[in-house]
């Protein structure tokens, strides 16, 4: 499987340049009613790198995610993407979505249309791109995650794990400049959770901008640039999976990844 | 016991002729319905006072008889200077009562679907519109078939009524016939029968639609 998703990008290279801000989080808070899911989270991902969040459920990982291409709504706070404010006025929600590409637990394809269908739907209808163009496109992308030979099925014919891999191509199709992936193996059969993880590694190693929600604490140590640990709505630790999970500094960290391992 | 169906061979051009009006009244009834079931629909989902106006008008609809409503077009609208023809009058009333069932029936097709197609379509920045013309309201309208199929149904039968503003469908021909011949029932049964073929082949149609619909979940391999 060749997967270079997007020209090679040298690592070495953007070290030496001033770190360029793709996402920008600065006092997000979220309530759902009186419940205080976001509790004041700031936070920065660079242009090219991996950032994966872990912490236990309902600690706001997920929630936090959904902020960033404006699935929901801000309680306080403010959200740059690539130094564009996120409002809530909708054609600026579009705006920002066409560049934040993101990836569910469910994949949420849609199954009324083939795979190449839900591949080019957003391209077609969003990008106005002519459909002979889009199909080239997506063709391309689905040869790259391995599916060419799925182009004409309905995802309700696919594994779970061709479906992420749709799912990943077609938030590729509209070559987004960040890419969000909300626990992306967690409805998978395990011996299914392989074949995504490699895809989303290649798309690293391709320099993609990511933030992965995850409890795959493999994928996190190899391929993630910063992890960060939240609990009950805050950043509790962040640093390089090295240091979180070899040498966490924090109570709460320690006892999460102590859960973990037994 | 005096029954000769022999008599009716003779007016069945007649009779199919009633016939043929009473599937286009039934046609262009339930077409006009899922139209204003449709934005009904939409409207009673929105979170605008707009769904007030959706609720008035189901509740209005449902709530009082297709009969009435018909004299209400045909014969009260004239006294504030609308005058429709019997035929207007009927697709128009047909297609107000369906529509009321419909947008219900539309409703429930729609609230069906699950969030993650409308966060899935979203995050693809799709609009709010484009995600309902695109992926929500074609698998609504797939969920929705039989239900519309039903209401297909109802309305070609509900039609009949229109005999009663003038219009000379099926019943009204043989009524006319069986009044005239006093073979009332060789002619009401023909009409039932002819009614019956008509909703056998609608089912029938409906059936294969559904079926050809639902290839996706069929749909094996390459």
């Amino acid at each position: 499987m060749n997967l270079a998703f997007m020209p090679e990008k040298s690592k070495v290279d953007n070290l030496s340049l001033p770190e360029k801000s793709m996402i920008n989080v600065k006092g997000l808070v979220k309530d759902f009613g009186k419940n205080r899911v976001i509790d004041g989270i700031n936070a920065t991902v660079s242009a090219g790198e991996v950032v994966v969040l872990i912490g236990a459920s309902g600690s706001g990982k997920s929630t936090f995610l959904r902020c960033l291409n404006g699935l929901e709504t801000l309680t306080a706070g403010e959200i740059l993407i690539d130094n564009v404010r996120l409002e809530s006025k909708s054609s600026s929600l579009k705006q920002i979505r066409r560049q934040v590409g993101m990836v569910f637990q469910q994949f949420n394809l849609f199954p009324h249309l083939t795979v190449l269908e839900n591949v080019i739907e957003a391209p077609v209808h969003v990008l106005n791109q002519k459909k002979d163009i889009a199909v080239k496109a997506a063709r391309e992308l689905l040869t790259k995650v391995g599916l060419l030979d799925k182009q004409n099925c309905y995802p309700g014919t696919l594994s779970g794990g061709q479906g992420q891999r749709v799912a990943i191509a077609r938030a590729l199709a509209m070559h987004p400049k960040i890419m969000l992936f909300d626990e992306p193996t967690s409805a998978l059969d395990p011996e299914l959770v392989g074949e995504v993880l490699t895809v989303m590694k290649q798309l690293a190693e391709d320099g993609m901008t990511m933030v992965v929600v995850t409890h795959e604490m493999g994928f996190a140590r190899e391929v993630a640039d910063r992890v960060i640990f939240i609990d009950e709505g805050r950043i509790v630790e962040e640093g390089s999976p090295i240091q979180i999970f070899s040498n966490p500094q924090e109570k709460r960290t320690q006892t999460f990844l102590g859960r973990l391992s037994h | 016991m005096n029954l000769d169906f022999s008599i009716i061979p003779k007016y069945l051009p007649f009779l199919l002729q009633g016939a043929g009006l009473t599937v286009e009244l039934a046609v262009l009834g339930i077409a006009f319905g899922i139209l204003l079931g449709l934005v009904a629909a939409l409207m009673k989902i929105s979170h605008t006072p707009l769904r007030y106006i959706a609720h008035f008008y189901i509740w209005l609809i449902r709530g009082t008889p297709l009969l009435v409503q018909l004299f209400l077009i045909y014969f009260g609208l004239p006294q504030l200077g609308i005058t429709l023809s019997a035929f207007a009058s009927s697709v128009i009333g047909l297609g107000i009562n369906s529509g009321a069932y419909l947008a219900e029936v539309f409703r429930g097709g729609i609230e069906a679907i699950p969030e993650g197609q409308t966060e899935a379509s979203l995050s693809l920045g799709m609009g709010k519109f484009l995600t309902m013309r695109r992926i929500i309201f074609p698998q609504a309208l797939r969920i929705s078939i039989p239900s519309l199929g039903n209401q297909f149904i109802i309305t070609l039968k509900d039609s009949s009524l229109c005999s009663v503003i003038t219009m000379s469908d099926l019943l009204q021909t043989s009524q006319r016939f069986a009044s005239r011949t006093f073979a009332s029932l060789e002619f009401y049964t023909t009409a039932a029968v002819l009614y019956l073929l008509m909703t056998t082949v609608i089912s029938a149609l409906l059936r294969s639609l559904e079926w050809r619909l639902s290839r996706e979940s069929r749909t094996r391999g390459n």
